[in-house]
């Protein structure tokens, strides 16, 4: 080859740096992929909650699910660590799906536990991960992860509500209306860009209407359990499936 | 949001006007609106910055086409020009501008945003430096061009390469045309532009980017540009080796394939 002044020092650096960088991805990979398999363990545990009497889902559903959700917090842990050798930015879209899976999981346990909203501190906290770290490069929750696992655990939810009527449970689609009444006015006062959480938040709106529809078909038919005071949350759910028709707003009262 | 399902139950469980009835997460989603607007914000500055540099990163790339020897320091005259000394230092303020938004934890956060700019400065920095030296810069070395505490990634780095091949090459193309040889030092010791384009090609071809999530998405696709630039200087250089002589000075090797060989005029 004629002679060339290019130097080939600057292609093997570079070609160090590639590979190096292909070796922190697989090493990352092969910890996503674990976080992944066990993800899928806990979000099947938790569809139960689709079949399941309110009453029930302790046994059925919060206990299984507790081991696999722990395995999820470890594998999380050994995540973290390998990750914040790294730039956060860098690697941060290959477990960011996985990550908002896991919250959204976390989101809807403690919905269902407590009927209201896991806080991103409380996520934080469980998880035993820092949020919205912006001084250091470290691994952390971002609040985007955060607000997209929301919009999961309301899809969840507004399909939940049909599915608890079905089972007997006619204070659920209260409740969930009104978290999701209360998420939604959340949600408006964002000043969303053009992106992936922008999308996913429009479509609260209609996860609004769906159960609206489904607390309308009840108090329609006088199923709705009888209003104790807007701020008793009933906890114990339980009491309220399969309320009698003397716990009515009957004035609407078409059909039992 | 206004819906009119909502209103369909007059008996409905709870208050639906926006004035008697609170959520209470509104605290929290005002945290969030403060946290994502600061980070709208910045990602739009850096957006723009990366517009300007870009722009400026073209207009230098464009005046540098106009150098006539090769291997040897850009004229100061040129240098100097209002054109390019204002270009330059529109890149230095961008650059300074957006350094303290890039810092840290953020270098990363906006790499795509700042990217396109920094890919442009660099295929004019690497650009300006093979016609002044023949050689190829080195990514340490651009790097320290960048304002300091903004990030060169490789990525960016070999990007801005491959982008720079198809400036040798209209580079080589246009002094062909107009003073009917290849560009090459006047002392001859580092050899022409065309061994320089293909030497290059060869290396960039030689890279294994799979590791890469950046390159390994576009590198494919700038290959394929830079193989038919050094091919188009191979061409053109045949062309003018075999038929050269019987030209006058000034003919352009691109001319050959659309107009008859009797019609062009030196």
């Amino acid at each position: 080859m004629a002679a060339s002044n290019i130097d080939p020092a600057i292609f093997e650096q570079l070609q160090a740096k590639i590979d190096e960088e292909g070796r922190i991805k697989d090493e990352l990979k092969d910890i996503i992929q674990q976080l992944e398999k066990q993800g899928r363990v806990t979000q099947s545990i938790l569809s139960r909650i689709h079949n399941t009497p309110t009453g029930q889902l302790g046994p059925a559903v919060f206990q299984p699910c507790e081991r696999s959700i722990l395995t999820q917090i470890h594998l999380v842990k050994v995540l973290s660590d390998i990750a914040s050798k790294h730039p956060f930015y860098k690697w941060n879209n290959l477990w960011t799906r996985e990550m908002q899976n896991l919250i959204f999981c976390l989101q809807l346990r403690h919905w269902l536990a407590h009927q209201e909203l896991e806080t991103i501190e409380q996520v934080g906290n469980e998880l035993g991960v820092p949020i919205n770290v912006k001084d250091r490069d470290i691994f952390h929750l971002t609040i985007e992860e955060y607000l997209l696992a929301l919009t999961n655990t309301i899809d969840e939810l507004t399909r939940l509500a049909p599915n608890a009527v079905t089972l007997g449970d006619f204070s659920r689609p209260l409740q969930i209306s009104k978290f999701i009444k209360d998420i939604h006015a959340g949600f408006q006062l964002l000043n969303l860009k053009n992106d992936t959480l922008r999308r996913r938040s429009d479509g609260i709106k209609y996860a609004v209407k769906k159960v609206e529809d489904v607390v309308y078909d009840l108090s329609l038919r006088g199923l709705l359990p009888k209003q104790r005071s807007s701020d008793d949350t009933p906890a114990e759910a339980k009491g309220g499936a399969g309320a009698p028709a003397s716990d009515m707003d009957s004035d609407v009262f078409l059909e039992g | 949001m206004q819906m009119a399902g909502m209103k369909r139950s007059r008996d409905g469980p709870k208050p639906q006007g926006r004035a008697d009835w609170d959520s209470p997460y509104i605290p929290m989603f005002e945290n969030f609106r403060a946290e994502l607007d600061e980070h709208h914000d910045r990602r739009e500055k850096i957006i723009k910055a990366s517009r300007d540099i870009t722009a400026s990163s073209k207009k230098i790339i464009f005046a540098l086409q106009r150098v006539r020897n090769l291997g040897e320091k850009i004229p100061p005259p040129l240098i100097k020009s209002k054109e390019y000394s204002q270009h330059t230092s529109t890149i230095h303020e961008r650059f300074v501008s957006v350094a303290p938004d890039l810092k840290g934890i953020n270098a990363y956060r906006y790499q795509r945003q700042i990217s396109p700019g920094i890919q442009e400065f660099m295929e004019a920095v690497l650009f300006r430096h093979y016609l002044e030296t023949q050689s190829i810069l080195s990514p340490s070395e651009s790097a320290k061009l960048i304002s300091e505490n903004v990030l060169l990634t490789e990525d960016d780095y070999v990007l801005g390469l491959f982008d720079m091949t198809g400036e040798l090459m209209r580079y080589a193309i246009t002094q062909m045309a107009t003073n009917g040889e290849l560009p090459a030092s006047r002392t001859g010791g580092r050899g022409n532009i065309l061994t320089g384009l293909q030497d290059l090609r060869t290396k960039l071809e030689a890279l294994d980017v799979s590791g890469s999530y950046g390159l390994s998405k576009n590198a494919e696709q700038k290959m394929s540009t830079t193989r038919t630039s050094v091919e188009k200087v191979e061409n053109a250089v045949y062309s003018m080796t075999v038929r050269g002589k019987e030209r006058p000075k000034g003919w352009n090797p691109g001319m050959d394939t659309s107009r008859p060989v009797g019609e062009v005029e030196g």
